[in-house]
């Protein structure tokens, strides 16, 4: 059940809080039902569910939109740092540090970083589901990918590379 | 001795960060909202001549089940009509224990307590190994009807997936795909002395790989 699925994990990590996801998953389904004529293609059906969860989440605020363009957007690599060995507990140390940077992201640069990383949503599908232009997933993917990199910074180190 | 091995970022993000399944209330309820039309039809041929609600219900009906139009097989190669079936009943089985309490009849990680708990439910002796150590804790088993076949349901956890091993004894000329993917979730098939397994998953294809490979080297 993947569009419902992944309707609720994006309404988790937008409002961090169990019971307003529901509300907000809810909602947009309700939303879905009404508006279904304004969908032109079944394929974007998920994207288009995605962008009213959104919506939910943040009850009708808006988004700032800022326009620095970027051809693309350098992928980071993480190197460990190599003095300790890749043991259970370093692995779960850095993923309980990622889980709090994410968490600590503010809204734009998490939600961004979420569609492309987590839901693997394309550039195009990210820009209709926030609002904003492609150049603006473009800067805020690179900024929230930074914020990480500096969050865990002494955990690992990162490389530049496109992925 | 080698140095660390670059991983990217967004591999990284995917093993910590948790993809959460809607609870059981929210599905149910989607679920309700597409059971209240009763003319259901597959929307894409249906589309012009429903009304605007109908064709809303069949929506949700489609997000809920995350149906994109019909319901999608994917096998490596083409799968009988037979084969269709059994997927798709394997697939409803798996998803009807995932509901409230239905999950096992037997809940306990100790294979000295499911395995004898099948005795006189199903015709043959499952194997159940304890996969703990691979990552595949055991949870327990119930007794299936499943497609025809009384099989045992084995329970193992993945994280926070669920795995569903179903198991029967095979009939002759049993063949078919060993993989298949359908409504989002994975199957993988083999058959090993005179017994058919089936593994039915939401979680990543290669997980189910990994969880086969365990289960076939503890059962040597």
């Amino acid at each position: 059940m993947p569009h419902l699925n992944a309707a609720y994990t994006l309404a988790r990590y937008l409002t961090k809080d169990v019971s307003e996801a529901e509300d907000a998953t809810q909602e947009a389904i309700l939303r879905a039902v009404r508006y279904i004529h304004t969908l032109r293609n079944d394929g974007d059906a998920r994207a288009w569910l995605l962008a009213i969860v959104r919506r939910e989440c943040y009850g009708g605020r808006r988004q700032r939109i800022d326009t620095i363009a970027f051809d693309d957007v350098p992928e980071l690599q993480l190197v460990d740092k190599g003095t300790s060995p890749d043991t259970a507990a370093n692995r779960s140390i850095l993923q309980h540090r990622v889980r709090e940077a994410v968490s600590a992201l503010p809204d734009g640069l998490r939600e961004t970083l979420i569609l492309r990383e987590l839901q693997q949503c394309s550039y195009d599908e990210i820009a209709t589901i926030t609002e904003v232009p492609l150049g603006t997933v473009m800067s805020r993917l690179s900024r929230a990918r930074a914020r990480l990199a500096e969050s865990l910074a002494n955990l690992v180190t990162f490389e530049e590379g496109y992925g | 001795m080698t140095g660390p091995t670059p991983r990217p970022l967004g591999e990284v993000m995917r093993e910590a960060l948790p993809t959460y399944e809607a609870p059981e209330s929210l599905r149910a309820w989607a679920r309700a909202q597409a059971a209240s039309e009763e003319q259901w039809q597959p929307r894409a041929r249906a589309r012009p001549s429903l009304s605007r609600f109908a064709y809303a219900a069949g929506l949700v009906a489609a997000l809920a089940l995350g149906w994109s139009g019909e319901r999608i097989y994917r096998t490596r190669t083409d799968s009988s009509d037979a084969q269709k079936f059994l997927i798709t009943a394997l697939v409803d089985t798996h998803v009807r224990s995932l509901m409230a309490d239905h999950l096992t009849d037997v809940p306990s990680s100790d294979h000295h307590t499911v395995k004898p708990w099948f005795a006189g439910k199903v015709p043959f002796a499952p194997n159940v190994p304890e996969l703990q150590a691979q990552g595949f804790p055991l949870i327990g088993g119930r007794a299936e009807f499943v497609a025809g076949h009384t099989a045992a349901a084995l329970v193992y956890a993945r994280g926070l997936h669920k795995i569903n091993l179903f198991i029967w004894p095979s009939s002759t000329g049993e063949s078919g795909a060993p993989r298949a993917a359908y409504d989002g979730y994975s199957l993988v098939h083999w058959s090993d002395r005179g017994l058919t397994y089936w593994a039915v998953t939401d979680a990543a294809a290669s997980e189910l790989d990994a969880f086969e490979r365990a289960f076939r080297e503890s059962s040597q």
